[in-house]
């Protein structure tokens, strides 16, 4: 069995939830994860601490309609990736994964600036990437999202006609 | 009263503190030393990602080669690779020789910028001369092989839009051959010279614990310890085909990651060298459909910087449904705090440096606080700063001759 | 004109000092600005240097497009510049916003935010259109004289 075949038939074996299709291996060295928000920590746990997913590339927030999606991209020494999805009606919250990965700070602090997510637990700090004038409430990165111009937004917060 | 002390108590530079805008580094002192450092990033922000969406894979292509002016190529790959596994493509062998010759030499003339960045940081500007003039070597047959300096528009989906031709084989091993020389000149120089140890040594430095659990990546990583290299660990390109080691250090310092660079040169050239002898005949491209299937794919680069992940999902139109890039930068950001603490303020500009930061850090206000006073500095006033401290302490670069390599 | 005058432009013809500011570019301009100065292109031997300072500067040469972040900087960086001043756009992006222009966080070049007085193009700009740029402005300011410059401005902004 390959690397990435063994993994897959470790979290099928652990997590049953998981058994019915909700792994798939798009090629070597790829897995992709749809877990529920019911057992995502455990998972994500097992991943990092059982099975050598020690790097997290990245955390990628998807805007799906009435969902904020998440995928947590993770790799192992092998070079193997799990990308483990989850799914959370916009509004509430998700849990900091930061205990585990104290780096992984600036990617929620991403997907709360640029999509609105709401991320539990992860203590103060600056915003990023967005600047600090920029108005409450828009999140760019969601794709109801209309765009302003900077100069417009600005020039009408100080009540003058935008430039042409 | 020393004299450092002195100099944190003159008038504050041209830019005056009540200037509103955000600093970029907020820095605690202890005396000399710093105690904590918050940093805020965010100055290049663009709005890249959401402009992915908005436009075509084929736009996104030229778009995504401006993400940064150094790693270029990286990003045009990292992104290029996840659209053609989406599309089921296999790309010709030969296009991915070429490709992967193009990331070894732009890795050159990346490390090879930042020794002389590194160098005027701590007052060596001969060092910044004599590196970027071995550099232009790189830049020039970068123009000659892809049509630019920079940005090289030589990706497609489906391959590269330009044959290596027969006649350039030479030039390619030429430039190799000198740089070669150059970059063992380098070394012995790391090696014999005691200011650079004295500079660099026991400076920024982050454990390998540190490093792993903030997420730090490249050079960086590798010079705490950390052996990871993405080319080796989950191969792309034409990486599977050659053999190279993946160079790391113990010293977990400054000084180890000009090391680690170093030796990624001279691997650098080992590798193009196996793939000019190896590379295939054949075609360069193969066809891309213009609209991409709905499907997803992460894709992950060995930058000069560091791993560089780039996720991309097609939604069966023209245009990307969500492009997400993870610079290897950002990651490394994380872990500059850690290296600042208890160092000293002198040797921020350089302990920065040394994770090569893709923002322009140049340009970014810092705030320092302590003696009971704060001020804001310009990042040159914290270099001249700092050269000025070492120099109190006979540590002074403008004593060291260099040898020079042959005119561009 | 004057003695005075003569001197002035002499003197600003041999040695121009050039602040260098980067508004959210992606850095090859910047990379090529500083290979202009080394060796192989050897800007100095125009006179010219890289200066840290805004109230020392005779020409703001300023890479990017414009983020939001930076853009009140940029102005204010304008503003502390003594008369006369030159504002050089270097790279598509500070000319035009390039390949960012449309982006949200992206003002779209220098001139949305400070008036410019000469665009070099190309993404990047080389070191040999920057170099001809350079020559352009320093043959400028021997030319029109920067003194009259600045009254020609005033007017325009009266």
């Amino acid at each position: 069995m390959s690397a990435t075949e063994t993994v897959k038939a470790d979290l099928e074996a652990r997590f049953p939830a998981l058994a019915g299709g909700a792994i798939r291996a798009s090629r070597e060295r790829r897995l992709w994860i749809e877990t529920s928000r019911e057992i995502f920590a455990d998972v994500f746990r097992h991943l990092v601490k059982d099975l050598g997913f020690t790097n997290l590339c990245t955390i990628t927030g998807l805007d799906e309609g009435a969902d904020l999606g998440f995928i947590y991209h993770l790799a192992a020494d092998n070079g193997v990736m799990a990308n483990v999805k989850v799914r959370c009606p916009k509004g509430q919250s998700i849990r900091t994964v930061t205990e585990l990965f104290p780096g992984a700070a600036i990617y929620e602090r991403e997907v709360e600036d640029l999509l609105g997510a709401q991320v539990d637990g992860l203590g103060p700090g600056p915003r990023y990437p967005l600047p600090d004038d920029w108005p409450q409430g828009e999140h760019p990165l969601l794709k109801d999202w209309k765009q302003k111009k900077p100069a417009d937004e600005t020039a009408a917060a100080k009540g003058d006609t935008p430039r042409e | 009263m020393s004299d450092h002390e002195k100099i944190m108590q003159v008038p504050v530079g041209p830019q005056h503190p009540a200037l509103k805008e955000p600093e970029s580094f907020m820095v605690d002192l202890r005396g000399e030393k710093i105690d904590a450092v918050r940093m805020r990033f965010g100055y290049n922000h663009r709005g890249i990602e959401k402009g992915c969406e908005q436009r075509s894979f084929t736009q996104d292509l030229y778009l995504v080669e401006r993400i940064c002016g150094i790693c270029s190529y990286a990003h045009s790959t990292a992104f290029v690779q996840a659209v053609e596994e989406i599309a089921g493509l296999e790309i010709p062998r030969r296009a991915l020789y070429i490709r992967t010759i193009v990331a070894e030499l732009e890795r050159i003339h990346s490390h090879l910028l930042w020794l002389g960045v590194a160098g005027h940081e701590i007052g060596f500007d001969t060092l910044l001369m004599y590196t970027w003039r071995d550099r232009e070597q790189v830049m020039i047959l970068l123009a000659q092989l892809t049509g630019n300096r920079v940005n090289y528009g030589l990706n497609t989906i489906g391959g590269v839009r330009r044959d290596i031709t027969a006649e350039q084989i030479p030039s390619i091993l030429k430039v190799v051959d000198l740089l070669e020389e150059r970059t063992k000149y380098y070394i012995e120089l790391a090696q014999t010279e005691e200011t650079l140890r004295q500079r660099l040594a026991n400076v920024g430095v982050l454990t390998r614990e540190d490093a792993l659990s903030l997420g730090a990546v490249g050079p960086t990583a590798r010079a705490s310890g950390v052996d990871r290299d993405t080319r080796r660990d989950d191969p792309y390109g034409a990486y599977g085909e050659v053999s190279f080691k993946v160079v790391t250090a113990q010293s977990c310092d400054v000084f180890g990651r000009t090391v680690v660079r170093l030796g990624e040169l001279l691997e650098a050239y080992a590798i193009i060298r196996q793939l000019v002898k190896n590379i295939p005949d054949g075609p360069v491209l193969v066809k891309a459909p213009r609209r991409i299937p709905a499907g997803e794919a992460v894709s992950r680069y060995e930058a000069p910087r560091g791993e560089d992940v780039h996720y991309v999902r097609g939604n069966g139109t023209e245009k990307p449904e969500r492009v997400k890039v993870r610079a290897p930068t950002l990651a490394n950001s994380q872990a500059v705090a850690k290296m600042l603490e208890d160092g000293y303020l002198a040797d921020l500009p350089i302990v920065i440096a040394a994770i090569d930061p893709c923002f322009s850090c140049t340009d970014r206000m810092i705030a320092v606080k302590g003696n009971g006073e704060s001020r804001a500095m310009t990042w040159d006033e914290v270099s001249r700063y700092g050269v000025q401290f070492y120099k109190a302490r006979g540590i002074d670069f403008s004593r060291v001759r260099l040898r020079e390599g042959p005119a561009a | 004109m004057g003695v005075f005058h003569r001197i002035v432009r002499w003197a600003q013809r041999k040695s121009p000092w050039i602040l260098h500011f980067n508004t959210g570019a992606c850095n090859a301009c910047d990379i090529e600005i500083i290979a202009a100065l080394t060796p192989r292109f050897d800007l100095e031997r125009l006179g010219v240097q890289l200066k840290g300072t805004p109230r020392h500067c005779d020409v703001l040469a300023c890479s990017g497009p414009v983020t939001r972040q930076v853009r009140e900087r940029l102005k204010r960086i304008y503003e502390q510049t003594p008369e006369p001043k030159i504002v050089v756009a270097v790279g598509s992006c500070a000319t035009s916003g390039g390949v960012f222009d449309g982006l949200y966080n992206v003002e779209g070049g220098i001139d949305k935010a400070i008036p410019v007085t000469a665009y070099i193009p190309g993404c990047p700009a080389s070191p040999q259109a920057i170099i001809d740029g350079f020559v352009k402005v320093v043959k400028m300011l021997e030319e029109q004289g920067l003194q009259e410059r600045a009254v020609e401005r005033q007017k325009v902004e009266d």
